[in-house]
């Protein structure tokens, strides 16, 4: 799936322009980093491209039709392939099996195979059967994280997603998000460097006040 | 004695299920209607958890003596205008509580659906899933409120002895002709119910905020 921002501008308030004039175009496939201060903007971009968002002013491109011109129908159908991760995580109610399992089962699927693969490799078996409430804000960011890898989406957008976590589950999350990216389109924010994510990145992008600008 | 806290309770049972009914449907109302509209709407329900019960009612009693506007219906010094007063008593705090509730419920299930890619209408089920707590637990805090109404049931309900006298207003009453005994007991009675209800209400509302 092919994502295109054309001229996408972005207000809050209708005063204040947080995104100006941004130009993209994100191809099928590829790990795309967006790097940037805080408050430069990412997140609002990134649930501009997850068709969260809609722009102020410009079109978001959703292989080759502007998504935002469509009837309800079609963009469910398109949507269904976008998976956001949020920088803060959301977390329901009950237990940690419900959470991670949710994205799976709003599809309908119940092929589990996959998800028990990612719980087992992130090591979270454990907390399966505890209650949301009690968790630590790495485990919060795993749960939101496997909840979305689970689904395979063709497009996966994440906000942020290596804050609070371990190295070695850093390590974990770049494999499999650039194995992910050979075949479907990772789009990744972040405010820091992250070494072992800079020597897999397709594109590498800065986001300086709203305004979004390709990295050599 | 025992009549009288039967009495105070059931009459406040009825109070809250309007309240809470009531106070239900306008806070998803209030979710459906433009920000401005809601923000004014809120702050209008946040001024009216304040005013005093006796007040309220007043208000009531205004509405419902023998030549106001609803005085046909012979509701005065009933427990029905007890039900009605402590009810509207009650109603500001739960749209309050339940609108702030919702709106952040619903924000947060919205994104959750729409950032998993399912459809929107999927946040509707999980908006049920996530309440049921914190309806409890503002049931509760709205079934303290109404109970401890004294004002408004003393102006519309009077305390007749076997018909409006309430715990609140058996207290004021038996104070008054020095029978400190029985209202000290019904004080505590009272005391134990709203500071039991409260923190079972904390205790619930506790597992919503996950
Ligand atoms: N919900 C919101 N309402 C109003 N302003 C917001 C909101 N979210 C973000 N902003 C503002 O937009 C700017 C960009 O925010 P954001 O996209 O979150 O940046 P980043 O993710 O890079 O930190 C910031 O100045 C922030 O204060
Ligand atoms: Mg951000």
């Amino acid at each position: 799936m092919e994502v295109r921002l054309e001229d996408v501008w972005f207000s809050y308030d209708g005063r204040r322009y947080v995104l100006r004039s941004v130009n993209v175009e994100f191809k099928g496939r590829g790990l795309h980093v967006v790097m940037g201060p805080n408050g430069s903007g990412k997140t609002t971009l990134l649930k501009i491209v997850s068709l969260i968002y809609k722009p102020t002013r410009g079109s978001v491109v959703v292989d080759g039709r502007g998504y935002w011109d469509l009837g309800p129908g079609e963009r469910d159908s398109i949507r269904q392939h976008i998976v956001y991760v949020h920088d803060k995580p959301i977390i329901l109610r009950g237990d940690v099996w419900y959470n991670v399992s949710l994205g799976l089962r709003l599809k309908g699927s119940d092929s589990y195979d996959y998800l028990e693969e990612l719980v087992e490799r992130y090591g979270v078996s454990e907390l399966l059967r505890s209650s949301s409430r009690s968790l630590s804000a790495g485990q919060r960011r795993l749960i939101s994280i496997i909840r979305a890898l689970a689904l395979k989406p063709r497009v996966l957008v994440l906000d942020e997603p290596f804050n609070h976590l371990d190295s070695s589950r850093v390590r974990m999350l770049v494999e499999d998000l650039t194995s992910m990216a050979g075949s479907s389109l990772v789009v990744v924010a972040t405010h820091y460097m992250v070494r072992e994510l800079m020597g897999s990145a397709t594109r590498l992008y800065e986001l300086v006040d709203g305004s979004l600008r390709e990295q050599g | 004695m025992l009549d009288v806290v039967v009495r105070s309770i059931y009459i406040s049972l009825a109070a809250t299920l309007i309240a809470f009914t009531l106070g239900a449907l306008i806070s998803l109302l209030m979710l459906a209607t433009p920000r401005r509209l809601s923000g004014l709407l809120v702050g209008v329900f946040d001024a009216l958890v304040g005013v005093p019960t006796v007040v309220v009612g007043l208000v009531v009693y205004m509405l419902i003596h023998p030549g106001g506007p609803l005085g046909f219906l012979k509701l005065l010094y009933t427990p029905t205008a007890l039900v009605v007063s402590q009810s509207l008593v009650a109603l500001p705090i739960v749209v309050t509580l339940l609108y702030r509730y919702f709106e952040q419920l619903w924000g947060d299930v919205r994104e959750l659906v729409l950032s998993l890619g399912a459809p929107v209408g999927k946040a509707y089920l999980l908006m049920l899933r996530e309440s049921p707590p914190a309806l409890i637990a503002v049931y509760l805090i709205a079934f303290s409120r109404a109970i401890g109404a004294l004002g408004a049931v003393m102006v519309v309900g009077g305390g007749i002895e076997g018909l409006t006298n309430v715990m609140t207003t058996a207290i004021a009453l038996e104070v008054q002709v020095g029978n400190y005994e029985y209202a000290l007991t019904l004080g505590g009675v009272l005391v134990v119910l709203t500071v039991g209800l409260s923190l079972v209400a904390r205790a619930v509302g506790g597992l919503v905020w996950r």
